[in-house]
């Protein structure tokens, strides 16, 4: 099999398993920080646990820029839609693999980081209750810098070459 | 990366107040103890050396200063873990100045010691701060309050200065097993100044019954 074609159907299926990596390992940090902080308190757990559950917002954005390079990669129909199958070619692979991967490595990083925020938040809050919104707050930019690289990858996706 | 981290123990235990000179530290010994139970082994060795140390450290009063020496070199000999061997090196390097000054008050020579500072506080021994009051601002008041006799007081000062020092010594990742050292290390200065202020407090009542009962205070302590 052609190594260019390989490399379209990884960059295709890369942003959401990235994204689901990067889920994992954020929600699982804030998971734990979450059910250590219950040991300690005795009530009011279910803001810890909400906000353990924020990274996985990432597998999500995998998920849609998967079928918008999908999309990319179906050739139009004579009447305008794309109801044809997906075509992964030599002309579409490179752009498929670039956007795919680099989106993917994006969301995988900031669902692991805003793991480690969240854990923070869930620890500092939990010693003073008080700052629980404005702990959050680093959380909610990394998921910011996500949001862009969603964006920017739905954005260039229309860009790749049937 | 490679690094463990404890997001669920550190979680898990209440934040350590701003100074150490509490009523009762926030998490009891034996809570605490449940706690660290979440640790991975070669961790939790760790921790009970430093357990041993904290142990070893309180036990000194009664021991001369070549067993101290020798029984120091043996404890740090066993224990690989660096950041453990820093915080142990800054508590022994702290105990051999007030052993110094000590020993100054009581016109007695330079202690031997062990640490890095035992050179230089045995050239400038008849410096008032043996010219470590850049690294070690206490020492002029450690030593004016052993003067006075206020004994506690001089105690807290050091406990003020650790305390303080610990928590600059605290990592970026408040998940990492060095920040929880940092945190047992912390807890272990709060748990010292409450025991001694309970046995201030108990000896500062036991007097205040003595002087306010005279020779009635001790009539049910004879025994037949």
């Amino acid at each position: 099999m052609d190594w260019l074609l390989i490399l379209g159907w990884i960059g295709l299926f890369a942003p959401t398993a990235l994204g689901a990596v990067g889920s994992i390992l954020g929600c699982a940090r804030a998971g734990q920080a979450a059910c250590g902080a219950m040991l300690d308190l005795e009530g009011g757990y279910g803001r810890y646990i909400g906000l353990s559950a924020l990274p996985s917002s990432q597998m999500i954005y995998g998920i849609v820029v998967m079928f918008a390079l999908q999309t990319a990669a179906t050739p139009a129909t004579p009447e305008g839609g794309t109801a044809l199958p997906m075509t992964i070619t030599a002309t579409n692979s490179p752009g498929l693999f670039v956007l795919g991967v680099l989106c993917g490595v994006a969301l995988m990083v900031s669902a692991i980081y805003q793991g480690a925020c969240c854990a923070s938040a869930i620890s500092v809050s939990k010693r003073k209750p008080e700052v629980f919104g404005l702990s959050v707050a680093p959380a909610a930019i990394v998921e910011g810098f996500a949001v862009f690289a969603f964006i920017f990858a739905l954005v260039l996706s229309g860009s790749i070459p049937k | 990366m490679g690094r463990r981290t404890y997001y669920d123990l550190i979680a898990s235990l209440p934040g350590l107040p701003l100074r150490f000179d509490v009523e009762r530290p926030p998490i009891s010994q034996h809570r605490l103890n449940e706690r660290l139970q979440m640790l991975e082994a070669d961790d939790a060795a760790v921790v009970d050396q430093w357990t041993n140390f904290v142990h070893w450290d309180r036990q000194l009063l009664d021991r001369t200063d070549d067993d101290v020496a020798h029984s120091y070199q043996r404890l740090i000999s066993e224990i690989s873990n660096s950041f453990l061997l820093e915080l142990i090196r800054r508590r022994m390097d702290t105990r051999t100045i007030i052993a110094a000054v000590r020993r100054r008050r009581a016109g007695l020579p330079a202690p031997t010691g062990v640490g890095q500072w035992v050179e230089r506080i045995q050239r400038d021994y008849e410096h008032p701060q043996f010219q470590l009051q850049t690294l070690y601002p206490w020492i002029g008041r450690f030593d004016q309050l052993l003067g006075e006799g206020q004994a506690l007081e001089a105690q807290r000062i050091i406990f003020e200065f650790n305390y303080r020092e610990l928590e600059e010594l605290t990592p970026n990742d408040m998940f990492s097993f060095e920040a929880l050292l940092i945190y047992l290390a912390r807890w272990e200065i709060i748990d010292r100044w409450t025991s001694l202020d309970q046995a201030a407090g108990k000896a500062r009542f036991e007097t205040l019954i003595t002087e306010t009962l005279g020779e009635y205070a001790h009539l049910f302590d004879a025994t037949e």
